[in-house]
């Protein structure tokens, strides 16, 4: 029981030192979202300029 | 009463195990804000705005001579050269105790904290007041009443714009909060060094004017205009061409980073800040073991603290700069964009802002604490020697109790908040006239975004891992 108790608490009495990572995802949620809508906008514009290309 | 109040500074960094949610839940609901005001600000906000100043005169002309005339601003010059003379005289005569002592809360609280708050609201309040150039002017008045030929002006090097300004500025900060450190123990300026300090900065400064003009290295050289003067941008008072007058909020700032060397002195301010927050929190850890290093190699305690607190100051820098750097890359891939450089310039005044919000979270209870400290005891006993009491309130002490620890916290956010968002509102507005093109200037925005949600997650991770 004592064992298990203090396998447990120990990994968690490091988490503080992770606290950052938390403080980080928003920024590369961020980050992801503008890639993923860059390449979403870059394809758009792609395909319009071959549409047009097409209609000529 | 304080007593472990050593200046500088034991800021605003209290801790907040009585939230009613994790602190980091603060940094994802700020980032939300941040999000939703993009969006709101792309569909809703379709031209720029703040191109303009919309620059009115107040009052009739008389009321502007008054308050521009020379005898107002003699009159204030007058008081500031006595408030630094008499700051000088009881950092040189008075106690060693940093709290106790007139000269640093006076300097480093009173004005470099105070006239920031007041010019983003007010403008340029630390113009009239600026001791140095009230020296400089009054000298050049008195060489040219008595008749003696003045030596020819050099002409300031263009290049080096406002890079003095942002070194000094740096170093201001540096002697702050790094040189302070002794013995291996960071124990915070002592008044005699800060008085030495002005009295070489002063030297240096009415030298630089003598050199290159009074009005010319206030705008470009003298830390403390320049300083001062990028937060004046924000606000809605301002002088024009000799008027006084009001303008659109904000609005100012959009012309202030023209001067080369802009982007570095609001990118100083920001790390300076952060620093600070994070000297005795989140880089508490690193800087002790690069202390132990240093210690390991070879330096006295005093030399490795400070080396090390140095070397994670200029990180701060390098690392504000990045992020500020990716963000103007990221806008270059759009296309239409201008080069590098001229993007640089034209967003660096987007950060003012952020200066501000990062200087009120960290400051902001300090400035409250040790405010109460200088109109009371300091006031009464400038000198911290417990003989006098000019004003009956040598005794008066600290009422901590005015500001909760919840309340400091909220305060912090808020700025934090408002701060970026305001950036955000002004990235979009310079992004308009850039990019007429609505959908390309909110796409060129989407990496200011990103650098706004950085810096609010940043600094609420350096308040959160603040000292309790």
């Amino acid at each position: 029981m004592t064992g298990t108790l203090s396998a447990t608490l120990v990994p968690l009495a490091h988490i503080g030192h992770w606290l950052w990572v938390f403080y980080v995802l928003p920024v590369i949620i961020v980050i992801a979202g503008i890639f993923w809508s860059t390449r979403a906008a870059n394809r758009r514009e792609r395909e319009e300029e071959e549409e047009e290309k097409g209609r000529r | 009463m304080s007593v472990d109040l050593a200046l500088p500074f034991g800021h605003a960094l209290v801790a907040r195990q009585d939230l009613p949610i994790p602190a980091w839940l603060f940094a994802w609901a700020a980032s939300i804000v941040l999000i939703v005001s993009f969006f709101a600000l792309s569909a809703a906000w379709r031209r720029p705005i703040f191109e303009e100043q919309h620059w009115r005169p107040l009052g009739g002309a008389g009321f502007s001579r008054a308050v521009t005339g020379a005898p107002l601003q003699a009159l204030s010059g007058a008081i500031g050269v006595l408030l630094l003379g008499f700051a000088i005289w009881a950092g040189l005569h008075g106690t060693e105790a940093p709290d106790r002592n007139f000269a640093l809360t006076f300097l480093f609280v009173t004005c470099w904290l105070g006239f920031p708050f007041l010019a983003a609201i007010f403008g340029d309040v630390f113009r009239p007041f600026n001791p140095w150039r009230a020296v400089g002017r009054a000298a050049g008045a008195a060489l040219g009443a008595a008749g003696v030929r003045r030596p020819r002006k050099l002409a300031y090097p263009g290049r080096l714009g406002r890079w003095p300004a942002a070194i000094g500025l740096l170093a201001v900060v540096w002697l702050e909060v790094v040189y302070g450190a002794s013995g291996g123990i960071a124990v915070g300026l002592d008044p005699h060094s800060c008085a030495v300090a002005a009295c070489v900065y002063s030297a240096y400064t009415l030298a630089m004017m003598a050199l290159f003009g009074v009005e010319e290295w206030c705008a470009t050289g003298e830390i403390f205009s320049v300083y001062f003067g990028m937060f004046s941008q924000l606000g809605f008072l301002g002088v024009r061409d000799g008027r006084f007058g009001r303008r659109r909020p904000l609005a100012a700032a959009g012309s202030w980073a023209a001067i080369p060397g802009s982007a570095a002195v609001v990118i100083a301010s920001i790390a300076s800040t952060s620093f600070d927050g994070a000297q005795e929190g989140a880089f508490k850890g690193a800087i002790e073991r690069v202390f132990g290093w240093l210690g390991d190699v070879g330096f006295g305690p005093t030399a490795s603290l400070r080396l090390a607190d140095t070397i994670f100051m200029a990180l701060c820098f390098a690392g504000v700069a990045l992020v500020y750097e990716l963000g103007v890359r990221g806008m270059r891939t759009i296309p239409g964009a201008p080069s590098l450089a001229r993007l640089r310039t034209a967003f660096a005044h987007t950060l003012i802002p952020i200066a501000l919000a990062y200087l009120i979270a960290h400051y902001f209870s300090l400035f409250v604490f040790q405010e109460q400290a200088q109109f009371t005891y300091l006031l009464s006993d400038p000198l911290g020697t417990g003989r006098t009491d000019l004003f009956g309130t040598a005794e008066v002490g600290i009422d901590f109790s005015v500001l909760s620890s919840q309340t400091i916290w909220y305060v912090q956010v808020a700025a934090l908040v408002c701060g970026h968002v305001l950036g955000l509102t002004l990235a979009h507005d310079r992004a308009l006239s850039i990019w007429p093109e609505p959908r390309r200037a909110t796409r060129s925005q989407y990496w200011m975004l990103a650098v706004m949600v950085a810096f609010t997650c940043f600094g609420l991770y350096l308040l959160s891992a603040g000292k309790g």
